[in-house]
């Protein structure tokens, strides 16, 4: 191998390990779980204190808002589990009984906190309509 | 009609088939007949594709529901800009719509190449004709946008989305899918270079020029989306690394990572199989991206909804594509060698090197990041997600490095800069650096990489500004005039450099934006009348909330009184609309207060109705308007850079006129008032007389039954007994009473129910006269494509197999006009 070879080898692992590395620890801070309500209410324990996307179906009629505030509570579901959160901020349109909603914040020992903006609904239809079963015309 | 559509696609198909075979089979046999027979087919696919594009357009003007796709993506009561719009707005008419976009700029890029490229154009045309044949394939197997309902179909459609039913939207895919395309075609060029071995620099002219129009569109596209998610989204940004953004953003990095790179192979020789690498990379990220989008692989606000069949079609494809392009180019390995070696780090293309490996290193990123929730699920079976903070905290410091890297690079010397040399080039910029970020300290500005991002702009723009004084200097003295016609003069004769510099101005005033974000302000707050709320230097306060319905929506308004320091502003109406048969999906309306320092951006979250309170985002965007404006700037540096010498030589005076123009214009594209983006009235009123006889009658079928039938009155099936003919036909005899006429009645209706929707079919005047035209020109031009196909095979001319020699000297006098002025 010439000294080239070994130059530019070892320039590129120095780089690859250093990138890999930083990658590596901003990847487990930036990261969080993406968790079903029935997973997480599985073992509750374990999940508490754990940052993590929550994704469930808003259980109907179990929005309550404080009035005059922006204080929430509700519960979601999913395959029968359901877990109650709390949720302080401004709510999507689109977040109501039965919506389907990912939450980000964490699972304390009264429910799931939410953290602010951490309230996302999906779209009913999406750029094109879902395929939902009864729908007209598809 | 859709039994004619779907025969255009098969016709489609075929011919791709013909039109590859053709002239792969030309190529090889050298018959030159074969190869124009195979190029006439290529032609012809693109009349083709015009022509199915005519006939669906036709059918969403016309509301024929028996199609699907016009039953799913449209109904009567949209205006007829969204109908038209709607053609690319789901996904079987957004391939169909990709493909004829490709068909024509394909045809485009063959007919101009055609003498310049002789030897490539045969593979030029069968790699773009396999292209639009998996793309046709796909429509013909699995997406055909011309099938019907078996069944009785649905009297009306379900309708697009209120959220696509906007002015950017209507824009911002088109953009997006001609810049998508358009990469399309230097992935055709390259391939052909590589098969044929024809690895000379010629061919990379022919590609660097379609890229750069790739790019333009790209970047349009991109801003475009930014500025929809900033005014109908209303979450107060316009980025948030969504999947689909990032898919638009894969293919900007490797295409503006080629734009630099190729410079290095021109005056160096260097990087050759790099740029090919960049070609084809760019062309699968393009495609990668039309995958994610459409296949449901990542979550997203905007894919298209889950398809399994499409996503194997699609990575058969994919997988197809990489393996063919990388076989050939380890196949021409021996011919892409590299002419020189890099002589020294601080060289002019070291600082192009570290540009392209940081460009190549976001795309990996973006990538890597954007997969990683279906990464990590299909490894570990977690499904982890990454949310834009993840993407920031990567993002920013590269965004640093290449603005970094903006100012040094230009003015690094090709080869090897001596010290003495960097410090001369480098000493106003550095300096401008330093005193700008003093500056900004002393301000008190501690926000540090917005800080550094200011003193980076203030570096970039001295160089640039250093780069444009001296050049102009040097060539006043050389050709004794004023250094006014010097700098045009300079411009002129290097076009793309300095147009390079102005896209980088561009760039910088988009950077400018970005910073902004680090000062940006908000405040959540629920308000009963007479409350208020301070952000900024900005009081709001909320004094009613109002409630008003129209024929397509009601409405809800919040009214604001606005104070900046204690002094009144005026009003603020952010508000919410919910749209008939789409209750569910409210839309926001935003409010904003643009300013070139900052925007006043106000967002009704909620409301009570019974107390009159609402609930306000209110959020403070300091200079985001800087990253539409840099567009702009950006836009006209590339305009100048692609402008052929031809319209240079005489225009040279002319050109910073021509581009202050070109730059209103688009400020005023880009910067309407949001009231514009909603606007959809249409002018009516005729005075055409009309006979009174059966006055009547014409009116009943103009005006459609509001029983819910919609069919026009004259022939609603409910009979005379319907409320809804009881309830107009009063009416429509007191108006002709009093003598109106049958536009008139029409008109006065249109009024009371506040749109069009009412009548049968639009008021055939104005605007809409075009819209109702436009479908029938389309398929009229392609139907003379198709003939004059026909017509030019009919009649073959005894083909010489060489171009006569005054072509061929034109051929060569161009291609040698390119090498003379790339030696510069």
């Amino acid at each position: 191998m010439s000294a080239r070879t070994i130059k530019i080898g070892a320039t590129a692992a120095v780089l690859v390990a250093a990138l890999g590395g930083l990658m590596y620890t901003t990847l487990s801070e930036g990261t969080e779980y993406y968790k079903h309500v029935d997973e997480v209410m599985a073992n509750p324990t374990e999940w508490q204190g754990k940052r993590m996307s929550l994704h469930g179906y808003v259980v109907d009629k179990s929005i309550l808002g404080k009035p005059d505030t922006l204080e929430y509570r509700f519960q979601i579901q999913s395959n029968g589990k359901v877990i109650s959160a709390r949720y302080t901020g401004v709510v999507p349109d689109t977040f109501k009984d039965g919506s389907e909603v990912v939450l980000k914040g964490q699972l304390g020992p009264h429910g799931f906190d939410v953290s602010p903006n951490g309230v996302m609904a999906k779209c009913p239809s999406k750029y094109e309509a879902s395929k939902t079963p009864g729908a007209p015309g598809i | 009609m859709p039994a004619l559509g779907t025969f255009t696609l098969l016709a489609a198909f075929v011919t791709c088939a013909y039109a590859i075979a053709a002239s792969v089979a030309g190529a090889r046999r050298r018959s030159t007949r074969l190869v124009e027979s195979g190029v006439g087919a290529f032609y012809f696919l693109a009349a083709l594709m015009i022509v199915a594009s005519a006939l669906l357009i036709h059918a969403f003007m016309t509301g024929d529901y028996s199609i699907k796709y016009v039953q799913r993506t449209s109904d009567a009561a949209m205006p007829l800009a969204y109908k038209f719009a709607s053609y690319w707005g789901g996904l079987d008419g957004s391939i169909m719509f990709w493909v004829s976009l490709l068909a024509i700029f394909g045809s485009v890029a063959v007919y101009t190449n055609r003498d310049r490229h002789r030897e490539l154009i045969p593979y030029v045309v069968s790699v773009l004709a396999a292209t639009e044949m998996f793309f046709i394939f796909l429509m013909v197997i699995h997406k055909n946008p011309f099938a019907t309902f078996l069944t009785t179909p649905p009297a009306d459609g379900a309708g697009l989305s209120p959220l696509l039913q906007n002015f950017y939207m209507a824009i911002h895919p088109p953009s997006m899918y001609v810049g998508f395309v358009s990469m399309t075609i230097p992935f055709a060029f390259g391939i052909a270079a590589l098969i044929t071995g024809h690895l000379d620099d010629a061919w990379i002219r022919a590609v660097r020029r379609w890229t750069m129009i790739g790019w333009l569109f790209l970047s349009f596209g991109l801003t475009l989306g930014m500025l929809w998610a900033y005014e109908e989204l209303g979450w107060g940004g316009y980025w948030m690394w969504d999947p689909v953004e990032n898919a638009g953003l894969l293919p900007w990095f490797t295409a503006t990572a080629f734009l630099h790179s190729v410079r290095v192979q021109e005056q160096r020789g260097m990087l050759r199989v790099w740029n090919v690498t960049l070609v084809i990379v760019t062309f699968f990220l393009t495609i990668f991206g039309t995958f994610m989008t459409r296949s449901g692989v990542v979550q997203s606000v905007h894919a298209f909804g889950e398809d399994r069949e499409l996503a194997w079609l699609f990575t058969g494809f994919m997988v197809l594509i990489l393996t063919f392009s990388f076989a050939w180019v380890i196949y021409r390995l021996p011919l892409l060698r590299a002419r020189h070696e890099l002589d020294s780090f601080v060289s002019r293309e070291a600082a192009f090197l570290a540009n392209n490996w940081i460009l190549l290193f976001s795309a990996f990123f973006v990538l890597f990041a954007t997969m990683f929730p279906t990464l990590s699920e299909a490894v570990t079976g977690e499904r982890l997600t990454v949310g834009p903070p993840f993407f920031n905290r990567w993002m920013l410091p590269i965004g640093l490095i290449l603005l970094t890297l903006t100012g040094i690079g230009p003015l690094l010397a090709w080869r090897k800069s001596t010290t003495s040399n960097l410090i001369e080039q480098l000493r106003w910029p550095v300096l401008a650096f330093f005193v700008t970020a003093v500056g900004l300290y002393a301000l008190g500005v501690r926000v540090w990489a917005s800080g550094l991002c200011f003193a980076l702009s203030a570096m970039v723009l001295t160089t640039i500004a250093q780069e444009f004084v001296r050049g102009a200097a040097v060539r006043r003295e050389a050709s004794g005039t004023d250094l006014f016609t010097a700098l045009i003069g300079l411009v002129g004769r290097s076009k793309r450099r300095y147009g390079g510099y102005i896209v980088h101005v561009g760039i910088v005033l988009m950077f400018l934006g970005f910073a902004g974000e680090g000062f940006k302000q908000d405040a959540q707050a629920l308000h009963k009348p007479g409350e208020q709320v301070t952000v900024g230097h900005f009081t709001v306060r909320h004094d009613a909330l109002k409630v008003t319905t129209d024929r397509q929506k009601q409405m809800v308004t919040g009214h604001l009184s606005i104070f900046e320091d204690g002094k009144a502003l005026g009003t603020m109406t952010p508000a919410k609309w919910y749209f008939n048969k789409r209750e569910q999906e409210p839309t926001t309306e935003v409010a904003i207060r643009r300013a070139f320092t900052e925007d006043l951006y106000i967002v009704l979250a909620d409301f009570n109705a019974p107390t009159q309170s609402g609930t306000y985002t209110v959020t403070v965007n300091p200079l985001v308007n800087w990253v539409w404006f840099g567009f702009a700037v950006m836009a006209i540096g590339t305009g100048i850079a692609l402008l052929p010498d031809r319209a240079f030589a005489f225009a040279v005076a002319k050109v910073p006129e021509g581009a202050v123009t070109a730059g209103m214009v688009l400020l005023i594209a880009l910067l309407p008032s949001a009231g514009f983006a909603q606007s959809s009235t249409v002018p009516t009123g005729s005075t055409v007389p009309d006979s009174k006889s059966s006055l009547r009658k014409q009116i009943e079928s103009d005006i459609m039954c509001t029983c819910g039938c919609r069919v026009a009155m004259a022939t609603c099936p409910m009979g005379p007994s319907c409320h809804g003919l009881q309830e107009l036909g009063p009416k429509i005899d007191a108006m002709t009473a009093k003598g109106m006429t049958r536009e008139q009645v029409r008109d006065a209706f249109v009024a009371e129910h506040g749109g069009q929707d009412i009548l049968m079919a639009p008021i055939d005047t104005g605007f809409n006269r075009l819209a109702w035209f436009l479908p029938y020109a389309i398929g009229v031009v392609g139907a003379v494509g198709i003939v004059v196909a026909a017509k030019r095979w009919s009649h073959h001319e005894p083909a010489s197999a060489y171009p006569d020699a005054s072509a061929q000297d034109t051929a060569l006098k161009g291609r040698l006009d390119d090498e003379l002025r790339d030696l510069d």
